[in-house]
């Protein structure tokens, strides 16, 4: 560490020349007086140890791993092994991070052996992993006339995951797998849920005798049983694109929604995939339990708009990430053509298809300055949306049309009983 | 501490109205301290102005009141000179951050200390100028003090580049 002189010597040079020049032509003794004890104060240069380097930095962080909107108290330890004048530590913060209480920057004095605690609050605005990494600090002399510069790497890691969207009813599927689940099986079994009545025959179990029907009918009859089962839900996200201003795009509260949607799929027991869709595939393999949720958390930790003038068709994602029975939920603002061609290719393969659209004109209203041009161009954006979403519907698709500042189950609940028709049927 | 940088720019531009309470030299206060006022608040570069400003106006208070020279009141200023710039700089530094514990105490012991060393340090040199000049009557006064100071600025300057002068 070099100390090097301040901005403040300069200062102090200018107007120690202005005070002499003055006093010159002035013929006034005063002004030479008066710059005098400037210059003076110009001999502590190199005096005060502005270059010690006697310290050591230690962070925590409260939690390692967070949701969006929650607090992460910071608390960085400088221990000092020699006397330290005047230390400033400054932690630049990501745009991720927003400063809640205190401040990222501390200045300290601190004796030989002494440790001070600094702490200050900051708020996870948006999804993402998080490096706090560097630690910048500055060694002042008192007067701050010399000053040394160094940075120094912590270990800081912070995953923030997006935010929790209550979600109670979720889009049904179509179709169901072999597994154990939460569905009620067209297929007849072992089960709890009633279906038809037959006539017993010889292997019957006792327990699934219906006496009421056979007392009527004074025949031995049994009540068959509705098999349950799982599901596989592929979620598949539009990253082509976004609009919107961070931490609140289309991608943000795609990226939420496709959070809540896993949650709560996978808390039914069913298989979860997930599939980002951005010229060239990125995925995850349906699968079910806590270490399967975390795995597609950290994908969509990742989740980020790329630009690509690649476009994969859907025919080339294997089987086993999409499988055929599969109910397919996209997740897109539908700004880009090549996601809804994507959907019409799903739509043609037969596959059980809810699109769920965050729309983006909210978001960017919000963003922009509001005008009667942007609120007619909102308008026509409004309904160009809508032409596209009933061409889409037209085919077979349900779609949902979601306002990210409505709740999520609101969106969701007034697609549910069209959806629930055309399933029954 | 950027109350205290104003306080302290307040009494710089005091003192030349109380020498001389006229309406150039107010004025040429009033844009000094407006400036100094900028100067703590916003950037360094107008502190610098603002000071620059007020010692134009002492210079002015100076000449226009006459008589012999006030070395202490000029002492004073040196020493409110010092202070100011240090305790604004300071309060940029400090301004949004955490300050550590007995920092401020141990700050102020140092300006206190820095104030005490320069002013009796500029009264010494003051007095001794005073004796010397009392007794060696130098012909060409000014050119000698022009010289002087040119002398002095120099040395600074070179002084001051052979540990890295900052740029402006």
């Amino acid at each position: 560490m070099t100390a090097r002189l301040t901005p403040l010597v300069l200062s102090v040079v200018t107007i120690a020349a202005w005070g002499l020049v003055l006093g010159v032509s002035s013929g006034r003794a005063e002004l030479v007086v008066a710059v005098l004890p400037l210059l003076l104060g110009l001999l502590r240069i190199g005096r005060t140890g502005a270059a010690a380097n006697g310290w050591t930095l230690a962070r925590a962080l409260s939690a390692p791993r967070v949701f969006e909107g929650e607090r992460v108290t910071v608390t960085v330890t400088v221990s000092a092994e020699q006397p330290v004048m005047l230390l400033e530590l400054f932690e630049p913060l990501p745009p991720t991070l927003r400063l809640a209480s205190g401040h990222n920057r501390g200045l300290f004095r601190l004796r030989a052996g002494e440790s001070v605690e600094w702490r200050y609050e900051v708020e996870c605005v948006r999804r993402g992993r998080v490096n706090l990494g560097t630690v910048h600090a500055r060694l002042w002399d008192r007067a701050g006339l010399e000053a040394a510069e160094t940075s120094t790497g912590l270990p800081g890691q912070l995953r923030v995951y997006p935010r929790p969207l209550p979600l109670r009813r979720l889009p049904a599927p179509r179709r169901m797998q072999a597994f154990v689940g939460n569905y009620v099986a067209p297929s007849l079994g072992e089960g709890i849920e009633p279906g038809e009545i037959r006539a017993f025959v010889p292997g019957d179990r006792v327990r699934h005798v219906n006496w009421r029907a056979s007392l009527r009918f004074r025949q031995l009859f049994v009540t068959q049983h509705h098999q349950e089962r799982n599901a596989d839900v592929v979620l598949m996200l539009d990253t082509l694109t976004e609009a919107g201003e961070a931490p609140d795009t289309t991608l943000d509260a795609s990226v939420r929604a496709a959070a809540a949607l896993a949650t709560g799929y996978l808390a039914r027991k069913d298989r979860v995939g997930l599939i980002e869709y951005c010229g060239p595939f990125r995925w995850v393999r349906p699968g079910s339990g806590r270490a399967h949720q975390e795995r597609l958390f950290e994908t969509l930790l990742r989740a980020d708009v790329m630009f690509s003038y690649v476009t994969q068709e859907v025919a080339l994602v294997p089987r086993r990430v999409l499988p055929p029975q599969a109910l397919v939920i996209a997740i897109s603002p539908l700004i880009d053509p090549r996601f809804e061609k994507a959907l019409l290719d799903l739509a043609a393969r037969g596959f059980d298809l809810v699109v769920l659209s965050p729309s983006p004109i909210p978001l960017v209203r919000r963003a922009t300055r509001p005008s009667a041009r942007a609120d007619l161009a909102c308008r026509l954006w409004a309904l160009e949306r809508r032409a596209r979403a009933d061409a889409l519907q037209r085919l077979g698709i349900t779609l949902v049309d979601w306002d990210p500042a409505e709740p999520l189950e609101a969106a969701l609940g007034g697609a549910s009983p069209a959806r629930r028709r055309r399933v029954a049927r | 501490m950027r109350r205290a940088a104003a306080i302290l720019s307040v009494v710089l531009v005091g003192a030349p109205i109380a020498i001389t309470p006229s309406t150039a030299v107010a004025g040429l206060g009033a844009a000094a301290l407006v400036s100094c006022g900028l100067g703590i608040l916003i950037a360094p570069p107008l502190l610098v102005g603002g000071i620059v400003l007020a010692l134009g106006e002492y210079t002015l208070a100076l000449s226009l009141a006459g008589g012999p020279p006030r070395l202490a009141g000029a002492v004073l200023v040196g020493v409110v000179l010092v202070l100011l710039l240090e305790t604004a700089d300071f309060g940029r530094r400090a301004h949004r951050a955490t300050i550590g514990p007995r920092l401020m105490a141990a700050q102020m012991r140092a300006w206190a200390a820095a104030a005490a060393l320069t002013g009796i340090g500029a009264l010494a040199a003051s007095a001794g100028a005073s004796v010397a000049s009392a007794t060696v009557r130098l012909p060409w006064a000014p050119a000698i003090a022009a010289i002087g100071v040119a002398i002095t600025l120099v040395t600074v300057a070179l002084a001051l580049s052979a540990r890295r002068l900052p740029r402006a």
